[in-house]
């Protein structure tokens, strides 16, 4: 009997028979997988929109958008001026790096320095790119009102409490901090003159 | 006793029909022991005695905690408050908590020093090779359980600790994004977050009973090493598990159980060590605490990742000074196990213990700039044991091993 087995046959049938079972088993895993992205409501592209008239001169506020922290600062201009003057200090200062640090409104070295629409109000992610944690807002220079909290020659910007990343009052990572880039920027525009609409 | 049951009728008749007799023969009252243990050896019966605590606590705790982090009126949220009123308004509800939270600090201390005994005594080696690798598998769930249950209580802590973490997934080139997508499912940390987590919390611990039993099964089949870390003689250089062991591990259980219900019932918190304070706060998403830090069963990893600016560098390095344990007895050449007899090993293996202590130190504090680069000496100490283990065995001049125990 087994003499007159046609074994390549049985090899090719054997082969072929697990084969589609393992690719049914692997299908099965889709759903599953599947089910734990981020749900249809979650994704929908939920927009926020702010005034921005309601933040003083020199105020910081968290708002949110998408579950996710957002700065808005209003930068007096003794703060934008402390934007300039370090750029050898910085990982990226023209913000180029990567698209999510960057966006189509930056087109003069001006914005892409400010990295806002209107220079005085900067609105970026607050989540810093190293894991996410909030950073502090420490807007003041020097090390009167932070300590040794920051280096002696602090310009103002941002502390990271986790792991001490440092980004300058244009949200941009300081050489130095385990941070890889600048807060990101996230797509937004003005209604009005003082309504912005963000996502 | 044992005996006296074994001769009962129902013994019997359950006997004949799955051979109960003869599997608490070979596992218990005639399961060859080596009779020269030391105290070192109770940390295996104790990690048991923990984990069958954190299930029944665990099992409890869910009857009344709710994984939601719907807002209340309170201005809460449905899990921290179902938190409080397990310590407030259950019955015992204080108590099975600080059990369970309590419990999660002790089962690593258990288990830390049981495998801390298996590197000093050379435990990882032939012909435990694969014994010692499922020990890693349970410790790598073990910290995944731990990471999971600390996000429930939706605390400051809770909070941020899970953001940083399942951020860690998304320095991880291409897949990352993804990652960290099916760890959140959603875009930050939140309700699908807690929600998963608290159905893996679940679902963990009780794969590590699975695993533990497959441990168990393999320690079984190649035995015991022991303070020597010489071969022994099955017979006459072996006690029975019963009654002999039985009894010592009872008694580091009675020794054990006095330090836990110290804590348990006197200091909980033990000092922001087990709960950490920020964790009292409830969770904040627009507000990071001022210092967030893991819990310290998880320091000493967390700052192995901090020692490197380069997130994905960090990431690597911090999976691969857990996934090197993996490889450890194919590292070791030598034919000695036990530091006893290997003066070299003997100070490289106290200076890895120092070292991961002194990681778990620095990755409790505060990042300063001195603790930046203790922590990179502590790092480079860390992972010099790995590297200059395979070339000890040329030239580390052995002492006489003894014939017999
Ligand atoms: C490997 C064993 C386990 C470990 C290491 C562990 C660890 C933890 C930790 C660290 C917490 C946070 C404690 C706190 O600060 O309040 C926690 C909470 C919790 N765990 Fe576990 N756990 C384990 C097993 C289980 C099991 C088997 C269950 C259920 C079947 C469970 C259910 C819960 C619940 C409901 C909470 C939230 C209540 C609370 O925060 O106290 N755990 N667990
Ligand atoms: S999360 Fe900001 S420095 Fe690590």
């Amino acid at each position: 009997m087994t003499d007159k087995a046609d074994h390549s046959r049985r090899n090719f049938l054997y082969v072929a028979a697990g084969g589609l079972g393992a690719v049914a088993a692997g299908a099965t895993a889709v759903p599953f997988v599947g089910s734990m992205f981020p749900a249809a409501d979650t994704l929908a592209a939920s927009k926020t929109e702010y005034d921005v008239s309601t933040v003083v001169e020199g105020q910081l506020v968290v708002i949110q958008w998408q579950g996710k922290p957002v700065f808005v600062v209003n930068r007096t201009a003794d703060m934008l001026n402390r934007v300039k003057g370090h750029d050898d200090l910085l990982k990226d200062p023209m913000s180029q790096a990567i698209d999510a640090v960057q966006a189509e409104w930056m087109d003069t070295d001006e914005k892409r320095i400010y990295r806002a629409i209107k220079p005085e109000i900067l609105i970026v992610v607050a989540s810093c790119t190293h894991l996410g944690c909030i950073p502090l807002f420490k807007p003041t220079s020097g090390r009167e009102d932070w300590g040794d909290s920051v280096p002696e020659n602090w310009a103002g910007g941002w502390h990271c409490p986790c792991h001490g990343s440092f980004y300058d009052l244009s949200a941009r990572v300081v050489n130095g901090s385990p941070a890889p880039q600048n807060l990101h920027v996230m797509p937004y525009k003005y209604k009005t003159d003082s309504v912005v609409l963000i996502g | 006793m044992i005996e006296k049951m074994m001769n009962t009728r129902l013994f019997h008749w359950v006997d004949e029909r799955t051979q109960l007799g003869s599997i608490i023969k070979s596992q218990l009252t005639e399961y060859p022991v080596p009779k020269n243990f030391n105290y070192m050896w109770n940390f295996g019966s104790l990690a048991l005695l923990v984990l069958v605590l954190q299930i029944v606590t665990g099992i409890f705790l869910v009857m009344y905690y709710k994984p939601s982090a719907e807002l209340t009126y309170g201005g809460y949220t449905v899990a921290f408050d179902s938190v409080e009123r397990i310590m407030r308004d259950i019955n015992f509800g204080w108590l099975i908590r600080y059990m369970h939270a309590v419990g999660a600090s002790a089962f690593f201390v258990v288990v830390y020093m049981h495998i801390g005994r298996g590197l000093y005594y050379g435990s990882y080696k032939g012909p435990r090779e694969l014994l010692w690798i499922i020990g890693v598998v349970i410790l790598l769930i073990m910290q995944g359980a731990a990471f999971f249950g600390y996000l429930l209580p939706w605390g400051q802590m809770s909070f941020w600790g899970a953001t940083v973490i399942t951020n860690l997934f998304g320095a991880l080139p291409v897949i990352g994004e993804y990652l960290q997508q099916l760890l959140r499912g959603g875009f930050a940390v939140g309700d699908p977050t807690l929600n998963r987590f608290f159905s893996l919390h679940y679902l963990f611990p009780l794969l590590l009973a699975a695993i533990v039993g497959g441990h168990i099964h393999a320690l079984h089949v190649v035995h015991s090493n022991n303070p020597e870390g010489i071969d022994i003689d099955q017979e006459k250089e072996t006690i029975p598990f019963h009654p002999y062991y039985t009894v010592k591990d009872a008694l580091g259980v009675g020794v054990f159980l006095l330090g836990y219900c110290y804590f348990v019932f006197f200091n909980p918190e033990a000092w922001g060590y087990f709960i950490e304070v920020d964790n009292f706060v409830p969770a904040n998403n627009l507000q990071t605490p001022a210092h967030i830090a893991p819990v310290w069963y998880l320091t000493p990893w967390y700052t192995i990742l901090r020692t490197f600016e380069n997130k994905l560098i960090g990431v690597l390095m911090m999976g691969g000074s857990l996934a090197i344990l993996f490889v450890l007895p194919f590292l070791d050449r030598s034919k000695v196990r036990s530091a006893r007899y290997r003066p070299v090993f003997r100070q490289m293996v106290i200076l890895f213990f120092v070292s991961v202590v002194v990681l778990g130190y620095c990755g409790h504090s505060a990042p300063s700039a001195t603790l930046k680069i203790v922590g990179a000496i502590a790092t480079s100490v860390y992972f010099g044991f790995f590297l200059l283990l395979p070339f000890v065995h040329k030239f580390e001049k052995t002492k006489p091993l003894p014939e017999g125990i």
